[in-house]
């Protein structure tokens, strides 16, 4: 093309790009070129909304959920990927009334639902579940609840923080407080908690232990020995730990099952416990407030805890089952590799609910700051 | 800005309406350039900056206040805001610092794990509460001296020499520019760690292991820096030195200047700009740093970018905004002192002519000379620096906790064969990167000319329209990202139930274009400067249009800069994150850095095969344009 003649078209097409993007509310307001409708008008279509992972790796639990669930209800499934912002997307998206086309969000987090209620009115976003309308309600743990006291989530499954450690480097270590002796100088690879979820866990998990006046204390401590807060938790596992930086990294209880599934050595991958507990991270499920087909998000949340699919979506999103042992028959692998805590330690829904943020501000002020 | 055409005397009658085009079309394209800057950056920014100014709806000035007299964010400078009428008790302050520094002679180690006394000058300077913003100027300044440095040699090697695949090496100097941050992260681990490919070299000649990231964090943060940043350098410079006329300096060795005091009077100066321009945006660029320090160094290591991303996740945009803000004004306002500089640069018309290449290693003899065995030292740096952590990055997405392994590339393959729609799938994200790429290319080339064009003899008002212009790269990445969300994504209510989105291909395309263009206008606008007014005087006044002068006379002129800026635009679009993940987030718009990203489980190795075939189509492609663009340059 002439650059001149093609000068000249410059203006003209921006003015044209620009001109269809007028929408009347309601009619597909969403993800422009998506095609439209999200399936808010109960036909038989359930837009479920989950993060990367869940969907988008080797082996995710996203195609099989989707292949089973679309056999045994004769309804469509569809899985959208989780906006970058996280829950705060939802939130602005209520906020700004600017409408939500997924049906269920897969995936919640006790502060999510924090924020969620900070940020707009007790209770919101989500519908409160009518647990009379699900037949396996019941099969999940009671101490996995997520404490919601508007009951708008059922946990799907858990996981754990733990430790993850090189036994021809350090010895395990017995307690947190351990991790401060001379020791394990310069040993320990921990994740911001501002932004990644293992070191927000991790952070949760000392205030448990020191409590809120004596957290920072300890954490001053770990300083002084030497700790390093990375960004997220690829950055310090698949970047620092891989790579032999440090012999300790804080990561999940389920570990070991990927050190089998990959061929990876087994003494870079041990388990520890510290004071026999590791953190508890429930993740639940939840049907938003304007959902389409609400009998069918019923449906696919009794789908999720039938004892198949708490199966699959332990091995293939390598989580603990939410339910009870009774109900889920775990292969071989996964009983052999992914290890529990004697004890689990978690903040539910109160214990959050106004201190989070200032807990971790006050932390991140600590370390960062020249 | 009025452009007072005459009309042209067109015999041949070519048609009233190209004529009317060709007269107009600066005007045109000002306007469309107006639109797209309007639309995706000044309202979406907008949109965020305001929240730094309202509570509750009412104009504030509290979130400022606030920010600038917490120690937290200013360091010592926040008791000078929050009382500066105070003005004894500062220098009282200031006198008490200055008292308490002391100056010994020490013996010292310098060099990490040998044990060589040296005698040392040892400064103790009392502690000086920097800060964030303290600390994340005083980062930017050392990463700035670091690319500088590091990018140079490189610019001078390229321009002077000619060796085998030096074209190519040319081209593949961008590549670090495109690489998500995540994988420079895991490339420099795999490159520096401690179990990395520079330890098992050294410990093939009995060296080490050294521990170089745990030594000094803050030390691998500004080589990583350097990483993206020198080559930035070293092509802008590389770009000026291959215009400058060589006549001139061999009028100037006529005259009896020896070849250093001809390199110091006659090229020198005609490189400054372009170094300068090279640090300026080194230094927004490392100011606005973001994944990387966190990523490498650590929380210790936070800058404002960091705080800023914390700000937003926890909903408070007041404080998010006001941070930005101030960050935006600091780098606007070293790009306008900056500007003011180079418009002090008036220059002469100049035809480029390049100084002709020496032979790299024309013989044995020379090969031994002191200034190609610097060269060749520099040669090792760069291998290590640059090649190192890319060639690990490779290196890693062919093997395995077992050795050598193709199982990422085959997932790769199984995705693009077998994926459902809802998951990413490699050839889309290549084919999408490659088009955006070239449609921002469109896009952006044009705006960034017709920005130079209006403001290179603007005088003073030129100046703040061309510092006003550098706005995308002076605005934090993510308070743009959340401006596009809020402002384009969710869409503006407007009466009648209608809402104004601007989302998919367009917006994509849009928002890269006002990534990009600064670029090619900070690489057309100093050549044009120097252009001299009377050829254009001349044409005009044989019955050139405006528009026919700009494209028979001056923009062959400085087809070089044009050809550098556009390589910049499509690097810039290839790289793009951010904003990208935003607005193609649950659609099938996504790119290689979003599909890298999207590939991140448990184990890293698919998304290090997905960066590497990123390395791979950029570096092609980069052949391809700076084979095509060298068509262009005279």
């Amino acid at each position: 093309m002439r650059r001149r003649t093609f000068l000249g078209t410059v203006g003209s097409g921006s003015a044209l790009g620009l001109a269809g993007c007028l929408t009347r509310d309601g009619e597909g307001d969403e993800n422009g070129g998506n095609g439209g409708d999200g399936g808010s008008e109960g036909d038989g279509t359930l837009t479920v909304v989950t993060y990367e992972s869940m969907i988008d790796t080797e082996d995710s639990a996203g195609p099989w959920l989707k292949e089973a669930f679309e056999d045994e209800f004769d309804a469509e499934l569809e899985w959208e990927q989780l906006p970058d912002g996280g829950i705060n997307h939802y939130i602005q998206r209520a906020d700004r009334d600017a409408g939500i086309d997924a049906d269920v969000y897969l995936g919640l987090n006790v502060d999510d639902l924090v924020r969620v209620d900070d940020q707009l009115e007790d209770g919101a976003l989500f519908r409160e579940l009518d647990r009379d309308r699900l037949e396996r309600a019941d099969r999940v743990r009671d101490e996995f609840a997520l404490g919601d006291p508007h009951g708008r989530t059922l946990t799907y499954d858990m996981g754990y923080i733990s430790l993850v450690y090189d036994e021809n480097e350090v010895a395990e270590p017995a307690s947190l407080e351990d991790l401060t002796e001379p020791e394990y100088e310069n040993t320990l690879l921990a994740q911001n908690a501002q932004k990644a979820d293992s070191g927000q866990a991790f952070l949760l998990w000392t205030i448990d232990a020191f409590g809120e006046d004596g957290y920072l204390d300890y954490w001053q401590r770990l300083e002084d020995n030497g700790v390093r807060v990375l960004d997220g938790w690829t950055e310090s596992y698949s970047g620092a730990y891989m790579e032999g930086e440090r012999p300790m990294v804080v990561s999940y209880s389920t570990d070991q099952v990927y050190t089998n599934r990959f061929d990876y050595d087994f003494s870079r991958h041990q388990v520890a416990f510290p004071n026999e507990q590791g953190y508890a991270n429930p993740e639940g499920m939840a049907i938003f407030e304007d959902a389409g087909d609400v009998d069918l998000a019923y449906d696919f949340f009794d789908f999720v805890l039938s004892s198949e699919a708490q199966a699959e979506i332990a091995t293939r999103n390598v989580q603990f089952p939410a339910v009870a042992d009774e109900h889920v028959d775990l292969d071989e692998e996964f009983d052999e590799y992914a290890h529990r805590p004697s004890e689990m330690v978690s903040f539910d829904y109160d214990g959050l609910r106004g201190n989070l943020d200032g807990w971790v501000e006050d932390w991140a002020r600590e370390f960062a700051g020249q | 800005m009025s452009l007072a055409d005459r009309p042209v005397v067109d015999r041949l009658s070519a048609g009233v309406v190209s004529a009317w085009l060709e007269r107009h079309v600066l005007s045109l394209a000002a306007f469309g350039t107006a639109a797209v800057l309007v639309v995706m950056l000044y309202l979406p920014v907008g949109l965020v900056f305001v929240e730094a100014l309202l509570e509750d709806g009412s104009p504030t000035l509290g979130h400022f206040v606030e920010v600038l007299t917490d120690p937290f964010y200013f360091g010592v400078l926040a008791d000078v805001f929050a009382d500066p009428l105070a003005i004894g008790d500062h220098l009282g302050a200031l006198a008490g610092w200055l008292g308490g520094i002391s100056i010994a002679v020490t013996l010292a180690s310098p060099v990490p794990g040998l044990d060589l006394p040296v005698p040392w000058l040892a400064v103790e300077l009392p502690p000086v509460q920097k800060g964030l913003f303290g600390f994340t100027a005083y980062q930017a300044a050392l990463s700035t001296v670091a690319s500088v440095a590091l990018g140079l040699p490189a610019a001078y090697i390229l321009a002077n020499y000619e060796f085998y695949g030096r074209r190519t090496l040319r081209s593949l100097t961008i590549l670090p520019f495109v690489l998500p941050g995540i994988m420079v992260a895991v490339g420099f681990y795999a490159m520096f760690g401690r179990t990395g490919t520079l330890n098992t070299l050294l410990g093939a000649v009995g060296l080490g292991p050294f521990a170089f990231i745990e030594t000094s964090p803050l030390a691998i943060v500004i080589l990583a820096h350097a990483f993206y940043n020198a080559p930035l350098v070293a092509r802008l410079t590389v770009a000026a030195w291959e215009s400058v006329d060589a006549r001139t300096v061999e009028t100037a060795r006529s005259l009896g200047a020896s070849p250093r005091r001809a390199f110091r009077d006659v090229v020198a100066p005609q490189l400054v700009p372009a170094v300068l321009t090279g640090a300026l945006l080194t230094f927004i660029f490392t100011f606005m740093t973001f994944p990387i320090v966190l990523a490498l160094g650590g929380l210790q290591l936070a800058t404002v970018e960091v705080w800023i991303y914390d700000r937003v996740q926890r909903l408070a945009y007041g404080e998010a905004a006001s941070l930005a803000i101030l960050e935006t004004i600091l780098s606007l306002g070293l790009t306008y002192a900056y500007l003011r500089y180079e418009s002090a640069q008036t220059g002469f018309s100049q035809a480029p002519s390049p100084p002709p290449k020496e032979a790299l290693f024309p013989d044995a003899r020379t090969a031994l000379s002191p200034r190609r065995l610097a060269v060749l030292g520099y040669g090792c740096v760069a291998l290590v620096l640059f090649v190192g952590p890319l060639a690990s990055l490779v290196v890693g997405s062919v093997t395995d906790g077992s050795g050598f392994t193709l199982r990422n590339y085959a997932f790769l393959v199984e995705r693009q064969l077998e994926g459902a729609s809802f998951q990413t799938r490699p050839f889309p994200a290549i084919r999408n990167s490659l088009l955006f790429g070239l449609a921002t290319l469109a896009v952006a080339v044009p705006m960034g000319v017709v920005i130079s064009v209006l403001t290179v003899r603007a005088g003073r008002s030129g100046r703040l329209v061309d510092t006003l212009a550098m706005l995308p790269l002076a605005v934090s990445g993510i308070v743009f990202g959340i401006g596009l969300l809020q402002g384009l994504v969710f869409g503006i209510p407007l009466p009648g139930g209608w809402r104004f989105q601007v989302t998919g291909t367009v917006a994509i395309v849009a928002a890269h274009a006002v990534a990009a263009y600064p670029f090619v206008t900070r690489n057309v606008s100093p050549l044009l400067a120097t252009l001299d007014p009377a050829m254009v005087e001349s044409a005009r006044a044989l019955g050139a249009s405006r528009t026919r002068a700009l494209l028979d006379v001056e923009l062959p002129l400085v087809a070089n800069g044009i050809v550098a800026g556009a390589a910049f635009a499509f690097a810039i679009s290839i790289g793009e994150f951010s904003s990208t993940v935003i607005l193609a987030s649950g659609s099938e718009h996504y790119t290689m850095p979003v599909a890298v990203e999207r590939y991140l489980g448990r184990r890293s190795g698919p998304a290090i095969a997905m960066g590497t075939l990123l390395l791979l189509v950029t570096a092609a492609s980069f052949v391809v344009v700076d084979r095509v663009g060298g068509r262009y340059e005279l």
